[in-house]
C-alpha cells in the first residue's frame, strides 16, 4: 500500500514532461542509453508522482553533469500510466508503457511504477523483454514472490526490483520491534477478516512464536460491527502486555476508541492499514494516541546529515522538499548508474541483459536508505520497515499525518 | 481480573449490546406490529438520524471528544439534539410513506417490502455521496462517570442506554395496547376496511405510525452516536442485521419481544466472544435463531397471527 500522505505537502518543482537529456559535460562520442520511468502523472497521484520522479531526475542529471560513467550518457524517458478516465493509475496504460519500453532496444533499464496494480501489469511484459525495472514504492509481496513467478516473471529471471520492502515484512518486523525495542512479553492478536489484515496478522503471529513472545490468543473482528468490548474484556482478563491489530481503518478506528476505554495501558500496534488520516479523524484524540504503525518503506529522517545534504540539493534544484519515495526513487536511479559504471569499467557491453544481471549483484553499502542489495527475486535484502507512533502535537493540525505520527525508527530485522 | 469480575463485566457488555439492538428493533417491530410491513429502510433512517444528530451537535459547538458538559447545558443540548433528530427522521418516515408506500397500499404481496429495500439504498447513497464513506467522530459530551466492582466497570452511559430502552419499551407497549390511537393502529393493521367503517382515519394512523417508528430510528441513531462515538454510512446495515434478528427472535411485531430478543443476542455475543471467539459469534447467534424458529415459528413472545382473508 502506498500512502497518499505526500499529496498534502507542497508540490516540488515540475520538470518538463516527455523526454529530456542533460548534455553538459558529456563528450560528443558518448553513447546514450535510455532509462524508462513509469509514473502516475495524471490523476490523484500526480503530485506525488512528480516529487518521486524528481528523485530520478536529480540522480541522472548529476551523473551526466559530472561524467560519472565515462562514455555513457543517460537519457531518462518519462511514461505516464495515469489516465483521465481512471482518475489515477491504469494497469492497461502501464502495460502499454511497458511494451513501448521493451520494443525499443535503446532502453537498458526502467524505473517505477508507483503502484502495485501497475507493477502487476508491467512485470510479465518486462520479463518477456528481459528489461529490469526498479520500483520506488510498490509494496505488494506477490509481484516478487517465487510462488507467483509463472505469472509475474514467466522468463524466470527477476526483473522487478524494489528499493522498498514488501508488506510481507511489516508483521514480522513489528513483532521484533515490540519484543526487543518495546520489550513486551505477551500479546493478543486481532485481525479484521480482510485479505490484508489476516495476512499481516498471520505473519506477525508466526514471528512472535519464533521469538518466544507469548501469543495469548487470536481473534477476528467483524469490521462492520460496532462493539468490540467483549473481546477486549477478554484481553483485559488475560493481562496482555500488547495488542496487535492486522487490518485497515474500518474496524481499526472503532477498535482504537474502545481499546482506549477498556485497555488504556496496553501497548497497541498495527500495520500501514492504520498508518493514515483515518485513525486521526475517525478515532480522534485521545483514543488514537500511542498507537504504533509500520510502513514498508524507509522514512526521511531530518536529523540525518546525509539526508540533510540530499534535501538541500533537491531543494536547490526543484524548490521543494523530497518525500520518502523520492529517496527510494533516487536510490533506485543510483543503483542503475552504479551497475552501468561497473559494466563500463569492466569493458562489458551496456545492454538490458547485462544491466539486469548487473543489478542482481550491485552493492551500495551506504545509500540514503542504508545498504542496498537485491536478492534473487529482486527484493531488497535489507528489509527496512519504518515504525511510527501517534504522539499528539496540539500545536499542529490534529488530522495531519506528518504532524501527529512521530517517526520512531527502523524496526529490527531479526 | 477474577473470574467473577470477568463474568460481571461480560454480563454488562452483553446487556449493553442487547440494549442497543433492542432500541433499534423497537421502532422496526412497532411498524411491523401496526402495518404488518417489514420496513427495511428503518435501519438506514437510523443511519441518517445519526448523521443529522452529528450535524446538530456540531452546530451547537460539540465536535469530537473535547467538550464535556454537565448539568443544565448537557440536558439542554441533548434535548435539542433529540427533538431535532427525531422530528427530522420522523418526517423522512412520513415522506417515505406518503410518497412511496401509499400508492402501493392496495398492492398485495412483497412489493412494499421490496420498495423499502430500495429506499434503504437511496438513503445510503445520499449519505455516501453527500457526506462520504469514512468514519466520523461523534461528539461525546457525557461526563465519564463510572462505578467499579473490582476490575469490572459500569459506566454512566451503560445505565442510560438500559434505562432509555426500558422506558421506551414500556411506553410503546402502553401506547399500542391501551391508548385510543394505539387501538386505532391495531385495528388498521387487522383490517383497514373495517377500521375505516368504524371511524378510524386510516391514512392518518398509518402516517403517524411511520412518524413514530422513524422518530425512534432517529433517536436510536443519536443514542448510538453518543454511545459509540462514531457515525459511518454502513452502520445501518450491520447494526440493522442484528436488530432485525432480535425482532424476529423475540416475535416480530411484539414490542417486549424485541427487547427480549435483543438482550438474548447481546448476551450470546458477549459470551461467545469470551468463550469461543468473536469470529464465531454470528454463527452461534444465527444457529440459535434457526433452532428457535424451527420450534416456535412466531418467535419467543410472538403469537401465531390470525389468518387474514
Amino acid at each position: 500500500m502506498i500512502s497518499r500522505r505526500s499529496a498534502f505537502k507542497a508540490a516540488a518543482g515540475i520538470a518538463a514532461a516527455g523526454t529530456f537529456a542533460v548534455t553538459e559535460g558529456a563528450q560528443a562520442a558518448d553513447k546514450t542509453v535510455k532509462v524508462g520511468m513509469d509514473l502516475s502523472l495524471t490523476g490523484a497521484d500526480s503530485e506525488s508522482a512528480i516529487r518521486v520522479g524528481n528523485g530520478a531526475i536529480l540522480a541522472f542529471e548529476d551523473a551526466n553533469k559530472y561524467g560519472e560513467v565515462p562514455g555513457i550518457k543517460f537519457d531518462l524517458v518519462k511514461f505516464d500510466d495515469g489516465t483521465a478516465t481512471a482518475g489515477q493509475y491504469d494497469p492497461a496504460q502501464a502495460a502499454t508503457n511497458a511494451r513501448k519500453m521493451v520494443s525499443d532496444k535503446g532502453f537498458i533499464a526502467a524505473l517505477g511504477p508507483q503502484m502495485s496494480g501497475a507493477g502487476k501489469a508491467m512485470s510479465p511484459i518486462l520479463s518477456e523483454g528481459n528489461l529490469a525495472i526498479i520500483t520506488p514504492s510498490s509494496t505488494n509481496p506477490d509481484i516478487t514472490d517465487p510462488k507467483f513467478a509463472a505469472q509475474y516473471r514467466p522468463k524466470g529471471k527477476a526483473v522487478y526490483f524494489r528499493t522498498v520492502t514488501t508488506d510481507a515484512y511489516q508483521g514480522p518486523n513489528m513483532a521484533n520491534f515490540l519484543a526487543k525495542t518495546v520489550g513486551i512479553k505477551s500479546v493478543y492478536i486481532l485481525d479484521d477478516s480482510g485479505a490484508y489484515g489476516v495476512g499481516i496478522a498471520d505473519s506477525f503471529q508466526k514471528r512472535c512464536e519464533e521469538l518466544g513472545l507469548k501469543v495469548l490468543g487470536r481473534d477476528r473482528l467483524d469490521p462492520k460491527a460496532a462493539d468490540y468490548s467483549a473481546v477486549l474484556t477478554k484481553i483485559k482478563s488475560l493481562n496482555a502486555d500488547g495488542l496487535y491489530y492486522g487490518g485497515v481503518g474500518q474496524a481499526g478506528v472503532k477498535l482504537a476508541k474502545q481499546v482506549y476505554e477498556i485497555l488504556p495501558k496496553i501497548v497497541k500496534a498495527g500495520g500501514d492499514g492504520i498508518y493514515g488520516v483515518e485513525l486521526l479523524k475517525g478515532a480522534g484524540f485521545p483514543a488514537a494516541d500511542g498507537w504504533y504503525a509500520s510502513n514498508a518503506s524507509p522514512h526521511k529522517d531530518d536529523g540525518d546529515k546525509k539526508m540533510k545534504e540530499f534535501s538541500d540539493r533537491f531543494n536547490a534544484r526543484f524548490k521543494g522538499s523530497p518525500d520518502d519515495y523520492t529517496l527510494t526513487m533516487y536510490v533506485a536511479a543510483r543503483a542503475i548508474i552504479e551497475t552501468v559504471k561497473v559494466l563500463q569499467a569492466a569493458g562489458k557491453p551496456v545492454t538490458r541483459d547485462t544491466v539486469r544481471d548487473g543489478l542482481q549483484s550491485v552493492r551500495m553499502a551506504n545509500s540514503l536508505i542504508g545498504p542496498v542489495e537485491f536478492d534473487e527475486n529482486g527484493d531488497l535484502k535489507n528489509k527496512v520497515i519504518s515504525v511510527f507512533q501517534v504522539k499528539k502535537d496540539a500545536s499542529k493540525p490534529l488530522d495531519n499525518m506528518d504532524d501527529q505520527f512521530a517517526y520512531i525508527g527502523i524496526a529490527p530485522m531479526s | 481480573m477474577t473470574s467473577g469480575e470477568l463474568f460481571l463485566q461480560q454480563l454488562i457488555n452483553g446487556l449493553n449490546l442487547g440494549a442497543m439492538y433492542s432500541l433499534l428493533a423497537l421502532g422496526f417491530t412497532l411498524v411491523y406490529g401496526i402495518m404488518e410491513l417489514i420496513n427495511f429502510s428503518h435501519f438506514n433512517v437510523f443511519m441518517v438520524g445519526a448523521f443529522i444528530a452529528l450535524g446538530v451537535l456540531r452546530l451547537m459547538g460539540l465536535d469530537g471528544q473535547n467538550v464535556i458538559l454537565s448539568g443544565l447545558p448537557l440536558v439542554a443540548v441533548i434535548l435539542v439534539a433529540f427533538v431535532v433528530t427525531m422530528f427530522s427522521t420522523g418526517m423522512i418516515g412520513v415522506g417515505i410513506e406518503r410518497l412511496l408506500l401509499r400508492p402501493l397500499r392496495a398492492v398485495t404481496g412483497p412489493a412494499a417490502m421490496i420498495l423499502t429495500i430500495g429506499v434503504s439504498y437511496i438513503l445510503f447513497n445520499i449519505i455516501l455521496i453527500g457526506v462520504g464513506g469514512d468514519t466520523r467522530n461523534f461528539a461525546n459530551p457525557l461526563p465519564s462517570v463510572s462505578w467499579h466492582f473490582g476490575e469490572a466497570t459500569l459506566r454512566l452511559r451503560d445505565v442510560l442506554i438500559w434505562g432509555i430502552t426500558i422506558v421506551l419499551m414500556l411506553g410503546l407497549t402502553y401506547f399500542v395496547q391501551f391508548t385510543k390511537l394505539g387501538k386505532g393502529m391495531r385495528a388498521t393493521a387487522q383490517d383497514p376496511e373495517a377500521a375505516r367503517m368504524m371511524g378510524v382515519e386510516v391514512d392518518n394512523v398509518v402516517g403517524l405510525s411511520f412518524f413514530i417508528g422513524s422518530a425512534l430510528a432517529g433517536a436510536s441513531g443519536l443514542i448510538f452516536g453518543l454511545y459509540y462515538n462514531y457515525a459511518k454510512v454502513d452502520m445501518g446495515f450491520s447494526a440493522g442485521l442484528r436488530a432485525f434478528t432480535a425482532a424476529v427472535l423475540g416475535g416480530i411485531g411484539n414490542v417486549p419481544g424485541a427487547m427480549l430478543g435483543g438482550v438474548l443476542i447481546g448476551l450470546i455475543e458477549a459470551g461467545s466472544s469470551q468463550l469461543i471467539g468473536q469470529a464465531w459469534a454470528d454463527v452461534i447467534i444465527f444457529s440459535i435463531l434457526v433452532i428457535v424458529l424451527v420450534f416456535r415459528p412466531a418467535g419467543l413472545l410472538g403469537r401465531q397471527a390470525p389468518n387474514k382473508s
